[in-house]
């Protein structure tokens, strides 16, 4: 029976390889799957560039997040061939090569667009020395802060959490919240801004990363005392309902007039300052987010395109890869779209681009270029198990935040799933 | 008498009230999605009374440049094309297990309910391999084929309670004087069952149309079903609540005018299934 | 007489043939389409097949072993139940009340039932979207209206019964036409001079209802909730929208955890148990409501 089983099931899986090329398209055409942001719809809007430089048609497929996330994961497993190029965020990469699902693009690339890129982002794509993927995409976290209702309250803008904490005692009426900042349960909601208050204070998710010790320490003194900051600030100086916003409700509270503070990514921060969408903007500044006895650690958030290792066409799915992250292709998007968060360097010297973002504030490009020196590449952890650590670790944090369990409870409980996940 | 008329009267305002309170539940959705259909996107988070005049048809025009139409039109062919099938095969099924004389038919009745409600998050992995086995991925006969899944258990099973409304001696009758199966079938039994019939394939054409975790799993960009292309408007760091609002317009409006004409058929047939 | 017999014989094992025959199509359309997913289903249960950590074939009962001590798990099982017995009970009164109360409604205003049918109408994608809108302080209306008098609506999503409450109201605002369809067609059935017998003989409207009148829906009400039990077991588009499981994994109902096993976790096999555990409650439940109809069948 067990036998039966497994040569039925084993059959029928490998039985989809021979077949995995029944989607064939013409050897002049590639299917390209990416999920919604402003590079990304900026991309399919030139599709026929690409096809009028190379004479290869790109189906250009942009879909939501959490279609793309469902689809991914069938179709690499069935090996379908029906993608050869893939939306790959820097979180997922360690998880894509682990289960085999990427193929290095090390010597497709050439040394002359792999030049241009930011050394940050692109390293975050170096596996065991070899190229997974090339960014087009890096959002650091930063801050809005309301310089009148600062004015008013007359305080400055905070340095530290510690800051942010009497700042936003002050600045807090019945009418008026101070700070906003993701909270809905997820390794890109809340684990994309809580890392940024535990590292303020010296916490870490694993013993010593760097070191190889990836003995979980999620539960120490540091990441309680960062927790208990993180769940005050947005219960005490948040607007209602604060303990599930994410990006969406803090970019509403923001250009509502709701908050003082908003700590998000340059994608948010960016339509918070721009006087087209916020009647606030002329009062509003921008400064990197807070730190704390260790340091200031901005969130960071890379992400870049890939080809599956099922991809039937890689040669055209690497000249497509080229093509969109080259200086020219990007300087277009940025002029289309909102797009300050580029990685390939020289669009940065590209003058059109420059006025237009330095149009909407003048201090945006700067601050952003500032946090990203002071980002660390590993910021939310490199490793094929994070995904799923950071969905555990971001559940319970959000639990915390709305008194189902205690801070103490919720890193222990964090501490727990991390143990079950990677096996210890 | 005079009480007896004061509390004929209370129990009536009571009533209205109770009937005007579940109308507002019923409705206010409605005529929250009108209102931020037609907002313009600066006013999006303003209450309506503080900007009323903040409307625009720009929503509307926006989402016929997009994916969605296609979508639309993707959902439209293939809910109908496995109600159509579904219909094909169910309708027959249905009237022969009603009326053959066969043991086991407690078991058949169990597994077309079965089939119809069990959940399917256990199905896609198996069905996606089968379907990328044999290319079905992003085909509508793919879509088509696991819509069916759904349909057509819901038909023969409902089918079968309608023809057993129709009584057995017409049938008998019929055969006697010599009439083909086929014949009996047509002529007597289909115009009988026809509230049954029509019930049975708008509910199906709902479950098909309906759909987001098969459309989820086995389409592409080719066949990617409205459902499915509704939650493309939330993207990486914006939520487009306004073409939203507008797509979900377009989804319920195709099947307003079924359940209009429809409900008549839905209570018919339904009255024969739960009489006790 | 025996030739007669025989003729008749030979005719009825036509027929009885011919009933056979138009069965056929949907015999090999369910076991095409449905049967193979199904055994793949329990095959995948009893393997280890695992996206990520990399698979042996080897079979066994370890993943319902893996059951029996999941803390996440119960949880679910519990969120289910929440859901399901408040929605269903939500469904069932409010669909009955408005079917009573369509039913005193005349003339031209019966139109009006349309507008109690709508929700019914609704993808519940789309259901899970406009509540989700309804539910979020920022944009929704509700809040705006109750600001104005001064009064703060508390946030539903970032508690776990307010999660619950929220993902209820949408789940019965969709469904409860569909009770009110059944019941509206059992009241139909139902002759009016029952109750008016039991007026004359001086019983109250209350008693009547009581004693005459439910009794007479209790079929349709019991057919109602079982049906909308089973659908209630499924719960995904509402809770993959609104609530993505949160807060924290307050709304992680069964259904929805073998997703994320399956899809977030990687852990195929895992999740294809917890699935199969599914489609058994499914078949126990489906099992009563088949011999409930029976009566109805044959």
């Amino acid at each position: 029976m067990k036998h039966l089983l497994s040569t039925a099931l084993a059959a029928s899986i490998a039985l989809s390889t021979p077949f995995a090329t029944t989607s064939v398209h013409a050897a002049d055409e590639i299917n390209v799957l990416m999920f919604g942001m402003p590079f990304t719809n900026g991309l399919r809007d030139l599709a026929d560039d690409f096809e009028a430089e190379t004479g290869i048609k790109a189906n250009i497929d942009v879909v939501g997040q959490d279609v793309f996330e469902s689809r991914i994961a069938l179709s690499f497993t069935g090996g379908t061939g029906d993608i050869d190029v893939v939306h790959t965020p820097v979180i997922q990469v360690q998880r894509w090569i682990q289960a085999g699902w990427l193929q290095p693009l090390t010597d497709q690339v050439s040394e002359e667009t792999t030049s241009d890129i930011l050394a940050g982002p692109l390293g975050a794509y170096t596996v065991d020395g070899e190229q997974w993927a090339l960014p087009f995409f890096a959002g650091v976290g930063l801050m809005s802060y309301r310089k009148d209702l600062l004015e008013a309250a007359g305080a400055e803008v905070p340095e530290t959490w510690e800051d942010m904490l009497s700042v936003a005692e002050k600045i807090t009426t019945k009418d008026q919240a101070a700070i906003a900042m993701r909270a809905a349960p997820g390794q890109g909601f809340n684990m994309f801004i809580f890392p940024m208050v535990m590292r303020a204070y010296g916490g870490t998710f694993f013993t010593d990363y760097e070191g190889g010790d990836f003995t979980p320490s999620i539960n120490s003194p540091e990441n309680l005392e960062a927790l208990n900051v993180y769940v005050k600030l947005i219960n005490d100086y948040g607007p209602a309902g604060a303990g599930n916003f994410n990006f969406a409700e803090v970019n509403a509270a923001a250009q509502n007039g709701q908050i003082a503070f908003a700590v998000e990514g340059t994608g948010i921060i960016s339509q918070i300052v721009d006087p087209a969408n916020s009647r606030f903007a002329d009062v509003t500044g921008i400064a990197l987010p807070p730190g704390g006895p260790a340091g200031r650690s901005p969130a960071i958030g890379v992400h870049g395109m890939g080809i599956p290792a099922s991809a039937t066409n890689s040669d055209a799915a690497a000249q497509f890869i080229e093509w969109a992250v080259s200086a020219e292709t990007v300087s277009k998007i940025a002029l289309a779209q909102s797009f300050p968060d580029f990685t390939t360097a020289s669009v940065a010297d590209n003058p059109e681009v420059v006025a237009k973002y330095a149009s909407i504030h003048p201090d945006f490009l700067s601050t952003r270029v500032a946090a990203l020196d002071l980002a660390i590449g590993h910021y939310r952890p490199l490793i094929p198990e994070w995904p799923t650590l950071g969905q555990a670790i971001g559940e319970s944090v959000n639990a915390a935040i709305n008194g189902l369990i205690s801070p103490e409870e919720a890193l222990e409980q964090a501490e727990a799933d991390m143990r079950d996940i990677l096996g210890q | 008498m005079i009480d007896n008329s004061r509390q004929f009267h209370n129990r009536r305002r009571f009533g209205l009230a109770m009937m005007i309170t579940l109308l507002v539940f019923a409705a206010l959705p409605t005529v929250w999605v009108l209102v931020l259909s037609f907002r313009a996107p600066v006013a999006i988070f303003e209450p309506i009374w503080e900007s009323p005049t903040a409307l625009t048809l720009q929503n509307f025009y926006k989402i016929t440049r997009s994916d969605f139409p296609a979508a639309l039109l993707n959902s439209f062919i293939t809910a109908g094309l496995s109600t159509t099938f579904a219909m094909l095969v169910g309708v027959p099924a249905g009237f022969a297990l009603a009326k053959a004389r066969l043991s086991g038919k407690f078991i058949a009745s169990w597994v077309l309910l079965l089939l119809r409600m069990a959940p399917p998050v256990g199905f896609v992995i198996p069905l996606f391999l089968l379907y990328a086995n044999s290319g079905l991925i992003d085909t509508y006969l793919g879509l088509v084929f696991a819509y069916m899944t759904l349909t057509l258990p819901l038909v023969t099973w409902s089918m079968w309670n309608s023809f057993a409304q129709v009584p057995d001696e017409l049938i008998e009758a019929a055969i006697m004087d010599d009439a083909s199966l086929a014949k009996a079938f047509f002529l007597i039994a289909l115009p009988a069952a026809r509230p049954g019939a029509v019930a049975a394939a708008i509910l199906a054409f709902l479950v098909a149309w309906n759909d987001f975790f098969y459309a989820l799993i086995i389409t592409r960009s080719g066949t990617t079903t409205a459902p499915v292309a509704v939650m493309n408007f939330i993207s990486y760091d914006s939520v487009d609540w306004a073409s939203i609002a507008v797509a979900s317009i377009a989804l319920t409006l195709p099947i307003l005018p079924l359940m209009a004409l429809a409900n008549r058929y839905i209570v018919q047939s339904l009255s024969g299934a739960v009489k006790g | 007489m025996t030739a007669q017999a025989q003729l008749r014989k030979g005719a009825t094992y036509q027929l009885q043939r011919g009933y056979r025959l138009m069965m056929v199509p949907a015999l090999l359309a369910v076991a095409i389409f449905a049967i193979v997913p199904l055994a793949g289903m329990f095959a995948l249960s009893f393997s280890d097949y695992h996206l990520i950590r990399g698979t042996n074939w080897e079979f066994g009962f370890h993943n319902f072993a893996k059951m029996l001590a999941d803390k996440r798990l119960m949880n679910s099982i519990y969120v289910m139940a929440a859901l399901s017995v408040l929605g269903v009970a939500a469904q069932v009164l409010i669909g009955s009340a408005v079917a009573v109360g369509l039913q005193k409604i005349t003339g031209r205003w019966r139109v009006g039932r349309i507008l109690f049918l709508l929700p019914y109408a609704v993808p519940h994608v789309a259901v899970a979207l406009i509540w989700l809108s309804l539910f979020t302080p920022t944009l929704s209306p509700i809040n705006a209206f109750f600001d104005v008098f001064g009064i703060t609506v508390p946030a539903m999503l970032t508690s776990q019964w307010g999660a619950i409450f929220a993902i209820v109201v949408a789940d019965t605002w969709t469904n409860f036409p569909f009770a009110m369809l059944i019941i509206m067609a059992a009241l139909q059935g139902i002759s009016p001079d029952l109750e008016e017998a039991a007026a004359i003989d001086g019983a109250s409207r209350i008693r009547t209802f009581i004693h005459i009148t439910l009794p007479l829906l209790a079929p349709a009400l019991l057919m109602v909730t079982l049906f909308r039990f089973i659908d209630s077991l499924k719960h995904f588009p509402m809770i993959f929208v609104m609530t993505k499981g949160g807060p924290g994994r307050s709304t992680q109902a069964t259904n929805f955890y073998a997703y994320v096993q399956t899809f977030q976790s990687s852990n195929v096999a895992y999740g294809a148990a917890i699935a199969v555990m599914l489609f058994l409650m499914a078949a126990l439940i489906s099992f009563y409501v088949a011999k409930l109809n029976q009566r109805v069948t044959s």
